[in-house]
């Protein structure tokens, strides 16, 4: 009998310890684990957004995004949510884009931009990328520009042709200029007059934060 | 009126059971002798034999939980070389200040961030890139003030924040993201094959 029970104690040991294991393994693995209750929404989320055809990366790193800044889990699927649906937007008026083209025109929309200002970029010229027309425009969204004023700028520039040096020239200026103190609807005009719709090189100083990298 | 009156197979039991039963007194001898004709069972020679022959183990609690402890700890070093759901690498560590974090086929530039801060103890670059992870890429405090890490990046847009003291800060010399949801905001890296944004 005793050695009937030592056995058994001796058995659970080693089951329970498996069992931690395989838990510990599990949570350490999937980092989504903190999304506990929620797991299942943020789940059918991102099942939807493969079903539309939209890339799941930009949900799940802001889902991870959320869990780093310890957002409680409820507060995250929202955002997730809330992103998917401008993926969903953004997908609808632009169309075939890549994801980072895609993700970009969504921050566009979260900022503040209207789908219907988006549709201008839907004609696709070979071989054109709008990125960076994207980046800046929503920069300028972030830095209290208003929105007709900072559609009016870079569609301008779009129209005419402009390349991604020339977006990057625009908003160092008036990121410079608004640093300065100008009124940052103030500044845009001033720097939207004096650039070329076809960038020359940039005379001087390269685009800041450019100075210091090297490629591969 | 009794049991036995109403079932007379029970007293017939009965009556057998309390029968002595004759026992031969050469009946252990011939057990035993049985017993000792039988061959002793031979330990397999080969080593292939060997492994395939069925053991028995036992382990006292202690030794259990040692076990134990062990399968956790390769559990725990397994997952942590997996990679992770979106597919990005977890394997390496942070070399001083220079990440190694993604796939060298995806790395299109080797972008250096700088943040100015002369007061703080830590800083770390957070971001898309590093899986959000607020310790995986620390900066390295320079003498005037300035911290800076230098990380390998595919092309295409990236967010990204510094944790300053636990604090999380935008970059002052990159374009802003929209608000993050979450009541923080997020810096924009835009890196083309070779330069960036």
């Amino acid at each position: 009998m005793t050695f009937s029970i030592q056995r058994g104690i001796r058995a659970s040991v080693v089951a329970t310890s498996l069992l931690l294991a395989s838990v510990l393994s599990a949570q350490e693995g999937d980092p989504f684990a903190k999304l506990e209750n929620n797991r299942y929404a943020f789940d059918l989320i991102l099942d939807s957004a493969a079903a539309a055809g939209l890339p799941t990366g930009p949900l799940m790193s802001k889902a991870r995004e959320g869990i780093a800044k310890k957002v409680d889990s409820k507060r995250i699927v929202e955002v997730v949510r809330k992103l998917f649906g401008e993926l969903r937007t953004a997908h609808a008026i632009l169309g075939g884009v890549d994801e980072q083209e895609l993700t970009a025109a969504a921050a566009l929309l979260d900022a503040g931009a209207k789908p219907s200002q988006l549709e201008l970029f839907r004609p696709r010229q070979t071989g054109r990328n709008d990125l960076t027309a994207f980046i800046v425009w929503t920069d300028f969204l972030q830095r209290n520009i208003a929105n007709e004023e900072a559609f009016t700028a870079i569609s301008k520039l779009w129209r005419d042709g402009a390349d991604d040096a020339t977006f990057q020239s625009l908003w160092t200026n008036v990121k410079g200029d608004i640093s300065q103190g100008l009124n940052p609807g103030t500044a845009l005009q001033n720097r939207i007059r004096e650039t070329p719709g076809r960038a020359s090189p940039a005379p001087g100083k390269p685009p800041e934060g450019q100075e210091n990298q090297s490629s591969r | 009126m009794t049991d036995s009156d109403l079932h007379p197979y029970v007293e017939w039991i009965a009556r057998e059971a309390r029968r002595p039963v004759a026992v031969d007194p050469a009946a252990r001898d011939r057990v035993m002798a049985a017993v000792r004709a039988e061959p002793i069972p031979v330990r397999p020679t080969s080593v292939w034999g060997r492994l395939l022959s069925p053991r028995a183990f036992t382990f006292s609690p202690v030794g259990g939980a040692l076990l134990a402890a062990g399968l956790v700890g390769l559990g725990v070093l397994g997952a942590t070389l997996a990679n992770n759901r979106d597919g990005q690498s977890t394997v390496g560590h942070p070399k001083d200040a220079v990440a190694t974090r993604l796939p060298v086929s995806s790395i299109d530039t080797v972008v250096k961030f700088v943040y100015l801060a002369p007061g703080a103890d830590k800083v770390f670059l957070v971001g898309d890139f590093n899986g959000w992870d607020t310790t995986k890429t620390p900066l390295a405090r320079g003498t005037d003030g300035s911290w800076t890490v230098t990380v390998p990046l595919s092309a295409g847009r990236h967010l990204y924040g510094f944790v300053v003291d636990g604090s999380w800060n935008t970059d002052p010399r990159a374009p802003l993201a929209p608000d993050d949801g979450f009541g923080h905001a997020n810096s924009v890296k835009l890196v083309r094959r070779g330069s960036s944004l």
